[in-house]
């Protein structure tokens, strides 16, 4: 059993005849704050689904936490998704039920407390402290439907967090959010890495949304992992040339990347 | 002036019939579902007429068709609509196409055998107006189930309201619970089809959560002015109805679907500076 938070070996993932994913090796550290890049369809959702054993049709040995998720029933596979926060890339279909932001929340204590057993205050009062803590108080009442793309990741965020999970992973939780929303959520991010130690996982195709305390870049590209390494070293105008095209390059000021027109790119 | 003592186990059928349609409501409207009556009476249906088929007779056919509801709900739970990639609403549908042709299959055969199918025709299209104490207590008896089921598995029934795949994530037991809460739903539906009718249910498992969704947040409210809603409709219906000699089924959907409009007016209303 390893003690890594995430050990990859001889990972493929096969849609029909497709590969979708094939990863020979990957071993994430405990307390690391990983990006994991790449172009659409890298296999960077699919790579977190087999995390969670929700990816069908795996082959090879993934272990998450010292558990191997392949050999798990479906008691160990709850309880070893309990143990990890998820954020969603795509946010849930307006839903006909108007469940308030804090129930929204609390829906992350539901695993932890157990069937047949209610949330007790205990489990309220860690769902009012994550709401107070992600600047959702004044929303806490309203409904879920009703507040902004942002402010619907930060609760999202806050459910995954109420779980006070070992390892979290975010599934690009900037997408379709403007610049300003973006922002926070990054510094939403670093904070929680900084101060609570937690291993992160972060998917996303904007080299923006990588916070100063990113360690660690993996790239994916047509399933495989074609870089690995801290981002002064992966981050580079070539590999970006590689995955999106020529006529960009990449930037980094403050601890902060960004990609932007390079000097061969078309007017 | 109507006879209180002679028509209180239709009230009291009116008032269970809705509240816990209305309490089924909230779920059915929330996971976008309201094909579900339709798939689970013609399930039944197709229960009933195998069970008539193998000899059961009379009030015995509520066992297969019972049986029959069930078993489709259990099909309906436990299918993936990822690993299907179809949506929960498709399947709903193909599950009823194949319910309802072995449903009149089964009918076909009963000329073919020298039987007649009167039993299986009147088990699920009952009337309020002919409700019995007997049938109180067997709709109070599912009812309770129900609620229990509800009260036990609340939490988790909101997740997966939220979203089911969302909940799966996140180590709750989604597949499991969906599935009771389906089983428990088929068995409720298919007790009031028998004894009130499908015409008042198929509107009850719906415009009683969609007049509480314009009006309140929150889960919990959200059910008890579902399950209110629910139980106004069945009962203010029958007693319009007794005023006005109109059919009951029709004066408690058309009453519940005007809550739904009233709802919705006192919301645009509510929202204006």
């Amino acid at each position: 059993m390893s003690d890594a938070a995430v050990q990859l070996d001889d990972l493929i993932v096969r849609a029909g005849r497709r590969t979708i994913l094939s990863v020979d090796s990957l071993r994430l550290e405990r307390g690391e704050l990983v990006g994991l890049l790449g172009p659409n369809g890298a296999g960077k959702t699919t790579l977190l689904r087999c995390l969670l054993g929700l990816q069908w049709r795996v082959q090879g040995r993934v272990e998450v936490l010292g558990r191997p998720v392949g050999d798990l029933g479906s008691g160990g596979l709850a309880g070893l998704r309990r143990r990890i926060g998820y954020v969603p890339q795509i946010l849930p279909a307006r839903s006909e039920m108007p469940l308030t932001v804090r129930e929204v929340v609390a829906i992350g204590r539901t695993g932890i407390a157990g069937l047949l057993r209610p949330l007790k205050g205990s489990d309220w009062r860690f769902v009012d402290e994550w709401i107070e803590r992600l600047g959702l108080t004044s929303l806490a009442g309203q409904g879920f439907g009703e507040i902004s793309g942002g402010e619907q990741r930060k609760t999202l965020i806050a459910r995954a967090m109420v779980q006070h999970p070992e390892l979290l992973l975010l599934d690009e939780p900037t997408a379709n959010l403007d610049l300003g929303w973006r922002e926070r959520i990054v510094r939403v991010i670093a904070e929680l890495h900084r101060s609570l130690r937690l291993t992160v996982v972060l998917v996303c195709h904007e080299l923006e949304v990588l916070p100063t305390c990113c360690g660690r870049v993996v790239v994916l590209d047509a399933g495989r992992v074609v870089a690995d390494g801290r981002p002064d070293e992966v981050l580079s105008t070539e590999r970006i040339g590689s995955l999106y095209g020529p006529g960009l390059a990449v930037v980094a000021a403050s601890g902060r990347w960004a990609v932007v027109p390079g000097e061969s790119a078309h007017a | 002036m109507l006879d209180l003592t002679f028509w209180a186990p239709v009230m009291a059928g009116g008032v269970l019939a809705g509240g816990s349609s209305g309490l089924l409501s909230v779920y059915i409207v929330g996971m976008r579902i309201p094909f579900l009556g339709v798939c689970v009476a013609h399930a039944a249906l197709a229960g009933a007429v195998f069970g008539s088929l193998a000899g059961l007779e009379g009030s015995m056919l509520l066992i297969p068709a019972l049986g029959g509801a069930a078993v489709t709900a259990l099909s309906l739970g436990l299918a993936d609509p990822r690993k299907l990639n179809m949506d929960a609403n498709v399947i709903m549908g193909l599950l009823f196409s194949i319910t309802m042709g072995l449903a009149f299959v089964g009918i076909g055969l009963f000329p073919v055998l020298g039987r007649s199918d009167n039993d299986v025709r009147s088990l699920l299209w009952g009337s309020l107006l002919y409700c019995r104490w007997s049938d109180v207590w067997l709709m109070l008896g599912a009812s309770l189930a129900l609620g229990l089921f509800v009260l036990a598995f609340g939490k988790e029934m909101r997740a997966i309201l939220f979203s089911r795949a969302d909940a799966q994530a996140a180590g709750i037991r989604a597949t499991g619970v969906w599935t009771g809460f389906l089983i428990l739903t088929a068995v409720l539906m298919t007790v009031n089809f028998q004894t009130v009718g499908g015409l008042m249910i198929y509107s009850l498992i719906t415009n009683p959560a969609a007049a509480a969704f314009q009006l309140v947040k929150g889960n919990g409210r959200a059910i008890v002015l579902a399950i209110f809603f629910g139980a106004v409709s069945g009962l203010g219906g029958f007693l319009l109805s007794a005023v006005t000699d109109l059919p009951s089924g029709a004066v408690i959907v058309l009453l519940s679907a005007l809550l739904v409009g009233v709802s919705a007016m006192f919301r645009v209303l509510l929202r204006r500076p």
